[in-house]
Formats: structure tokens, C-alpha cells, sequence
């Protein structure tokens, strides 16, 4: 059961004349209000450190790290967008052998910290470092220099390319494989089918991956402090403590800047025409052919690089902590003392998860199902909450909970950690569940309301089982970015609640290369089988 | 349907942790009124790691009845935390990895005055001025250097001389890191502003490979990146007891010379702190004897203990120009370092 392209048009038309109900307004606003608190927060630090917002936005050293930043972040998200979506046709829509293990593995790259992966591409490719050891004996001594702006792109690159391979992959395994039949019956080659029928129809997908890219991107500390390439993130962490007044007038810039793209991005979003259709049968599966080899070997070249060559160094670094004899404290290797911090990433990563999908999934159904000024605005300011460093965010929630009657008794405690998570990462849950509810066709819901069907039971009977793929993958990008999130963490979370992350961050800081390499590798094993799990077995049973 | 079995099944378990949690702090006030005198634990954010203060901590809890709950993080940012917090803050001792931290705080009048019995342990370049806070070990600043590529005759003899053309893109800096922001408000303090800047303008024209901190420091040095770096004295030494190969060395500057400043880390008690005595207490430990010299033997810091040794194989502390600097200027003078910093174009 598809609805031909054209029927798409009138869709608003509509819908327009549809008020959207008051409790769902009310919702969103609640919603929305939380979620403006980290701007708050930003806005009412500048006024009270009387930050000079003029001189700074007129200051040369102001200007060119934000260019820095948004060079940075237009190319990854550029190369991100590609590679995501080639990965998730690859996997998702065609042959490729093997392509149930490659589901499981492309989203992974996320989990990493970009500092990890930045110290382990360093280690790698750096002057002198692991690869050109390697290398030597073959009569290569030089390898390009990885510092700057390129090592910061292919890091990024790396490891944030799956907040667009998962949404895309959702997309693509719920379409109707209807049209791509009848293209093909006309003679289309598999390409044209994919550039004409299979994109168009996953380009909500990519554009929110995309953004997701950028805004990550903008925000990063870790990888571009240790790449070297100067960007306004890392001005903000480099002020944050003896010049606060710049710092925080460097968040409201950055904050801006994040809110007028998400905005325009939003602007071109609702002139994409949007197709909706659901799926009654298993997608299409393109045959390969000849073109098997040459796909497995480009999949596995890239996963090489953005998973296994990480997890290479890593496994080097532990194996030579855990076989070396060092007695100094803090420099052994242990198993044992990663239990409990396991345990708490999987909590904190599936309760979070869970948590982001129910707060944003008003906001998404307002805004894909009724024209609405509050569902826009309270879209976007969870976007862009996104794009401000997390220390922000957490030092913001600590502003707004420290005194408030009630909630100060709920600080440094689980659900306060959680709600830092989510006003961080819902951005990540509020895209994907957007797409999901776009991709639900209202007539069903129509349906089923004719037939007699309550609203409640009509949402999870009808609605809520045909934007599950698109939901899990979305609450996957929640969960793999709450299980490697520090600075909140570190403030946040009640004593003792010891998570992989702050592992690896104390590792790092006592200069215990191999127990910080331990922690990574069992959080990459974990967020393997909680992907697993959550998100990739969804993509198959619906 | 398995799927809405799962979501009831998370949805179960979040509220059961919620309730959890809620139940503990239920308790916790419960406890409040009734618990009083050394029985109340108290709260310590600590800007050093884990596996170094915890043992430590829970020394202190055995000897003296008090229990102490611990919040690990970057000192930057417990700093930060403590600043939002306000009076309402949790926390009752602030351990900082670096006199910056603790100066932010003192300047606005968050940390209480120590008893002059405790700041009078150490010697007076190395705790407040106004008693705020006291150092608990030290970290001398050294030039690490790659033994392959530099030989011991090339080595500088003060750190004025690597602005010379001759150390042209050889001498590693860090210049957004807490440590090399200490040592340049100590070059201030010592020689004023605008031989400062002279300085630092000397190492950007000298290309001065920039890295975000030591141990970013002290790998590319290992490496073979960079022939030097200005870095403190125990990064090193932590990378070659993880692997004795790398050819990275440490060169100790003369004692009197700017370049091998004593870096302290140091505790200081809040002033909304509603367990003064106990956080006092806890300072006190600290800077005992047996505390003292495990930090010396386990993370080769220096002790600031006359008494206690020098870790093993390090110069000792004797003739380090540590009354000459004013560490208080290191807190609420950093801002100035900062912009001294950024103008000199040493950030590339």
C-alpha cells in the first residue's frame, strides 16, 4: 500500500485546517520552556558578567576561529552525509555479503570519545608513531602530516558519520519496495533507481543526520584540542575559567550561530517534498553482481579504518598494560574495577535513551502533523541545545536545580544526570523521531479512527509499531552518545556512579594509557551488543 | 508487540532506579537532624585522580572516624561547578591539581581561611597568602626531551635561552594548559609583563610546535615529533614506567632558574561548608607524614614535608626559588597571563 509521490502535495493543505489538541500544545510548551534553560543560563551569564558582546563579535580573534568552526563543520558533515548513506544502502538494500555483521558494526565508530580517537590516530599515524614503525622496513619514513584541519576532518569524519548511517538505514529498511520494482521493470539501471526513487525518499533522513553531523561537529573540544585546529569550542574551554566573560559570551556565539542554521535548515526542510509511504513487505534487495567485491572491500576499507584501526591501537595499549610488571599505583591494568562502571554506562545509555523518546515524540508529532509556531520553536531550541559544549549544558543545570525548591533535592542525583543527557542529546532522538512520525501515513490513523478506535489505542496499535524502526534509531544515537558523554557525568552524576567514560577520562589523566584503553574496548564491546539489541534487530523485524 | 513489552519492561526498571535514588536521599535527610558531630561524612571534590587520593581517603576514614564521599573531576571545571553552586554547594574540601583553581575561588571569597597552624606546615611561597589554601605536593617544570635527537651538551641552561633562533620549531609548548599558564604568570611576576611578552613573542617567532597538554607533550616527544617540551617533571616519568624503551628524558633546569618553577597542587576548605573542622582535619592528613610520603613514592611528586624525602632519583626541592613567586597572583593574575598569552601569537 503506497501513496503515489503527487499525493504528497496536498498533505498540508490538509492538515492546516486541523487545530492541534491543547494538551499536546501544552506539552511542547513544557517541554520547550526546559529546554530553553541552557540558553537561559548563557544568556543571564553574559548580562551579569557584563560580557561586551559588540567588541567581541567585532574582534578578529573572535571571527576567524568561528570560520575555523564552520569550515569544519560544513566538511564533515559533507563527507559524514556521503559515507552514511553509501553505508546504509550498502547494508541495508543490498547483498553485500555479510551485511548482518556490517549492520552491527557501522554504527559503532560513534561510541568512541573524539579524544580516544584522536590520541589513537595520533599514536597511528603521527610522525614516528605506530603505522610508520610499520611502514619503516618497507622504505616509507614520511607519513602526511595529520595535524590541523585534515586531521580534524577525518576524525570527526570517522566517528560521526552514524548520525547518519542509523537514521538512513531506519529509512531505508521501512520503504515500500513497490517503486523501486516498478523503476527497475522499466529498465533502470540500480543506480538511476537509487538516485530517482531510493534518495529522495531517504533525504529527510540524511539532511537530519547531516545537522546532527554539524552541530556535534561545532561542538567538539576533544579532537580539535588535540589535532591542534583552533575552532570556537576550543576557545570557550580555554577561557572557561579565567575569562569567563569571553567564554560565555563565545557560548552565546556559538549558540546563535548553531540556532540560524538549524532554523534554515528547517526552512529547507519544509520545502522538501515529502513522500509518504509505508511498507507492507520486506525492502527491495538489490543483487550486487560484479559489483560485490569491489562493495565489500570499500565497506570493510572504511570500517577498517574507523573501527578497526582504533580498536587496534587500543588493544595493543592493553595487552601491553596488562602483560608488563608495573606496581606504581594508578598504572595497572584491571578487568574487575570496569564491572560497576559497565553496568552504570548500559543504565545511564538505556534510561536516557528510553527518556529522550518520550520527551521529544510531542514535539515531533506537533511538528510533523500540524502547522504550529510553538512545535517550530521548541524544535529548534532542542537542536540547538545540541550544539553547545556539554560543560555548559551540565554547569546550566546546575544553575537552574541548585535552589529550586523540589529539584535541589533531586541534585547530583540519577534523574537530574538523565535530564542533563536528555536536554543534550535530544536533538539526536527528536530528528529521528520527526522522520518516524513523517514516514506514518495519517490515513491509517484516519482508519482506525473510523473503525472505532480510541486515540491511545489507535498510537499504539496502528502509529507507534510503524515509526519503531525510526524511533530505536534514533534512541540508539542517544544511547551510544550517553555512554561516552564526560563533563556532565563528571559534575552530575551522584558520587560513586563511576561510568566507562569518566574510566577512560581517569586513565587519561594519570597518564594510564593502558587501562584507559580497557575501558574503551569494553565500551565499544557493550554499545556492539546494546546496538545490537536496540536498534539493528528492529530494522529487521519491521 | 515484544517491542512495547520491552519499552514497559525499561520503563519498570528507570522508575525503579528513581525510586531508588529517591529513597536514598529521602534517607540521607532523614539522617541529617540525628547524625551529627564527626559521624557526618563529608564531601570532597578532588581535581586529582582516584586511584591516587582514594587509598589515601580512606586512610583518613580509618584513623579518624570520619567518612568521606568523593566527587573525581577536571579542577577546571570543580571549580566551575563550586562557583555555580554557591553557598548551596555540597561539597566541603577542594583538592585542585593547580593553584589557578583555588586562587578563582578564593578571590571570590569561597574558601574559608585555614588555621595558620595547618598553612604554617609549609613553607611560605607554597600556600596562600591570605591562608586559603595550603599546597600538598609539588611539580617541578623541566624540559623533557627526545635522548636520540638531543644530546646532553645541546640542552638549554635556562629557559630565556629557547628563544634563540637555534631552538627554531624544536621546544614544545602548551600554551592553553593550566601548568604553562602558571609558569608564564610566574615569569610576570619575576621579570614583569613586558619581558614576559618579549619571551613569549620569542617562541612563537621561534614556531614552537603547540600540543593541548603533557602527556600530548611527552608522547610526540617520545615519538620523535618534537626534539623538546616545557613540561612538569612526572608526565615523563609515568610514560616510561608504562614503557621503559621510549627514549623521552627529563632535564632539570638549575634550581634558581624561572624555568624550573614548583607547580603546587593544593586543598582549601569552603566557606559554606557546614564540617570546617572536619574538612581542616582531613588538609591535615594530607599534609602528615605518611601521606606525604606516599605521594612521593607513589606518584614521584614532590612532598611539601621537610621531612619527607624527595621522590626517588629526582633532585631535591633544596634552592627551589619558591618564596620568590607570589602564588596568589597566579590565581587572580591568570586572566592577565591569559591575554598575554593569546597577543604574543604563541597559540598557532
Amino acid at each position: 500500500m503506497t501513496l503515489p509521490a503527487g499525493d504528497a502535495a496536498p498533505r498540508f493543505d490538509a492538515w492546516s485546517g486541523r487545530q492541534p489538541p491543547t494538551g499536546l500544545l501544552v506539552v511542547s510548551a513544557i517541554i520547550g520552556v526546559v529546554f530553553f534553560g541552557p540558553f537561559a543560563y548563557v544568556i543571564w551569564r553574559n548580562i551579569d558578567l557584563g560580557t561586551d558582546l559588540g567588541s567581541l563579535l567585532w574582534s578578529q580573534k573572535t571571527w576567524d576561529p568561528l570560520q575555523r568552526s564552520l569550515r569544519l563543520g560544513v566538511a564533515v558533515s559533507l563527507s559524514a552525509a556521503v559515507l552514511g548513506t553509501s553505508l546504509a544502502w550498502l547494508t541495508i538494500r543490498t547483498d553485500l555479503p555479510g551485511r548482518r555483521i556490517w549492520q552491527i558494526l557501522a554504527p559503532l565508530p560513534l561510541v568512541f570519545p573524539s579524544f580516544v580517537g584522536a590520541t589513537a590516530l595520533i599514536a597511528g599515524f603521527a610522525s614516528g608513531g605506530l603505522i610508520e614503525e610499520l611502514l619503516a622496513p618497507l622504505g616509507i619514513d614520511t607519513l602526511p602530516d595529520i595535524r590541523g584541519f585534515g586531521g580534524a576532518w577525518l576524525v570527526l569524519t570517522l566517528f560521526t558519520y552514524p548520525y547518519v548511517y542509523l537514521p538512513a538505514a531506519a529509512r531505508m529498511a521501512s520503504l515500500p519496495p513497490s517503486l523501486e520494482e516498478s523503476a527497475r521493470l522499466l529498465g533502470r539501471s540500480p543506480r538511476v533507481v537509487f538516485a530517482t526513487v531510493v534518495l529522495p525518499q531517504v533525504s529527510g533522513a540524511v539532511w537530519a543526520g547531516g545537522l546532527l553531523v554539524f552541530l556535534y561537529t561545532i561542538s567538539d573540544f576533544g579532537a580539535v584540542a588535540l589535532l591542534g585546529y583552533d575552532t570556537l569550542t576550543e576557545q570557550i574551554y580555554a577561557d572557561r575559567l579565567f575569562n569567563q566573560p569571553r567564554a560565555m559570551g563565545l557560548a552565546l556565539v556559538l549558540g546563535g550561530v548553531a540556532l540560524i542554521v538549524v532554523i534554515t535548515e528547517r526552512a529547507l526542510d519544509r520545502r522538501r517534498q515529502r513522500i509518504e509511504m509505508v511498507r507492507t513487505r520486506d525492502p527491495l534487495i538489490v543483487p550486487l553482481g560484479r559489483w560485490s567485491w569491489p562493495s565489500l572491500i570499500f565497506v570493510a576499507a572504511f570500517l577498517g579504518n574507523a573501527l578497526l584501526g582504533p580498536v587496534a591501537v587500543l588493544g595493543f595499549w592493553a595487552w601491553r598494560g596488562l602483560t608488563a610488571d608495573i606496581n606504581s599505583v594508578g598504572l595497572s591494568t584491571d578487568l574487575v574495577d570496569l564491572v560497576w562502571p559497565t553496568i552504570h554506562s548500559a543504565q545511564a545509555g538505556l534510561v536516557s535513551a528510553l527518556a529522550a523518546i518520550v520527551v521529544v515524540m510531542p514535539v515531533a508529532w506537533l511538528t510533523a502533523r500540524y502547522r504550529s509556531r510553538l512545535g517550530g520553536a521548541t524544535n529548534s531550541l532542542v537542536v540547538t541545545g545540541f550544539a553547545l559544549p556539554g560543560v555548559v549544558t551540565a554547569l546550566s543545570l546546575v544553575f537552574w536545580a541548585i535552589d529550586a525548591p523540589i529539584i535541589e533535592r533531586w541534585y547530583q542525583t540519577l534523574p537530574l544526570l538523565i535530564l542533563a543527557y536528555v536536554l543534550h542529546f535530544g536533538a539526536q532522538a527528536t530528528r529521528a523521531a520527526h522522520v518516524a512520525v513523517g514516514a506514518v501515513p495519517q490515513r491509517l490513523g484516519d482508519a482506525a479512527a473510523t473503525l472505532g478506535a480510541r486515540r491511545t489505542r489507535r498510537f499504539l496499535t496502528v502509529e507507534l509499531p510503524l515509526m519503531t524502526p525510526g524511533l530505536f534509531a534514533g534512541a540508539g544515537l542517544v544511547m551510544l552518545s550517553t555512554m561516552k558523554e564526560l563533563p556532565a557525568t563528571l559534575l552530575l552524576a551522584p558520587i560513586g556512579f563511576d561510568t566507562l567514560a569518566t574510566e577512560i577520562w581517569g586513565a587519561g589523566e594519570r597518564g594510564s594509557l593502558a587501562q584507559g584503553a580497557l575501558a574503551s574496548l569494553v565500551l565499544v564491546a557493550l554499545s556492539a551488543i546494546l546496538t545490537w539489541v536496540v536498534v539493528i534487530r528492529r530494522l529487521e523485524h519491521y | 508487540m515484544r517491542t512495547l513489552k520491552l519499552l514497559l519492561a525499561l520503563l519498570l526498571a528507570m522508575a525503579a532506579i528513581t525510586t531508588s535514588c529517591g529513597d536514598s536521599s529521602a534517607d540521607e535527610s532523614a539522617e541529617g537532624p540525628a547524625g551529627a558531630g564527626s559521624d557526618e561524612p563529608i564531601t570532597v571534590y578532588s581535581g586529582r585522580s582516584e586511584d591516587l587520593v582514594q587509598p589515601l581517603l580512606d586512610d583518613f576514614t580509618d584513623t579518624t572516624g570520619i567518612e568521606v564521599e568523593v566527587r573525581y573531576g577536571d579542577s577546571a571545571e570543580l571549580a566551575l561547578l563550586i562557583q555555580t553552586e554557591g553557598d548551596s554547594s555540597p561539597a566541603d574540601v577542594f583538592i585542585s591539581q593547580s593553584p589557578g583553581a583555588l586562587g578563582l575561588l578564593a578571590g571570590e571569597g569561597r574558601l574559608a581561611t585555614l588555621d595558620p597552624a595547618l598553612t604554617g606546615l609549609v613553607d611560605a611561597g607554597f600556600s596562600a597568602s591570605d591562608g586559603t589554601w595550603v599546597g600538598i605536593t609539588g611539580r617541578v617544570r623541566v624540559v623533557v626531551y627526545n635522548s636520540e635527537l638531543v644530546g646532553e651538551a645541546d640542552l638549554p641552561q635556562s629557559v630565556l635561552d629557547l628563544t634563540d633562533p637555534r631552538y627554531a620549531e624544536q621546544v614544545a609548548v602548551a600554551p592553553t594548559n593550566g601548568s604553562f599558564q602558571d609558569f608564564v604568570t610566574a615569569m610576570r611576576s619575576e621579570l614583569g609583563d613586558d619581558a614576559t611578552l618579549e619571551w613569549l613573542e620569542g617562541m612563537a617567532a621561534n614556531n614552537s610546535p603547540n600540543y593541548p597538554g603533557n602527556s600530548p607533550i611527552v608522547e610526540a616527544v617520545g615519538r620523535g615529533e618534537v626534539p623538546m617540551g616545557l613540561v612538569n617533571h612526572y608526565y615523563n616519568l609515568r610514560a616510561l614506567e608504562a614503557d621503559p624503551s621510549v627514549p623521552s628524558a627529563n632535564h632539570f633546569l638549575p634550581a634558581d632558574d624561572l624555568g624550573s618553577l614548583v607547580i603546587v597542587t593544593g586543598g582549601g576548605v569552603l566557606a559554606s561548608s557546614d564540617h570546617a573542622a572536619a574538612g581542616s582535619s582531613l588538609l591535615e592528613y594530607l599534609l602528615g607524614e605518611e601521606a606525604q610520603t606516599t605521594f612521593s613514592a607513589e606518584t614521584q611528586e614532590y612532598p611539601m614535608l621537610a621531612v619527607v624525602a624527595a621522590p626517588d632519583g629526582l633532585p631535591s626541592l633544596e634552592g627551589y626559588a619558591a618564596d620568590t613567586i607570589e602564588y596568589d597572583l597566579l590565581g587572580d593574575g591568570l586572566r592577565g597571563t591569559i591575554d598575554l598569552i593569546s597577543n604574543s601569537g604563541i597559540e598557532q
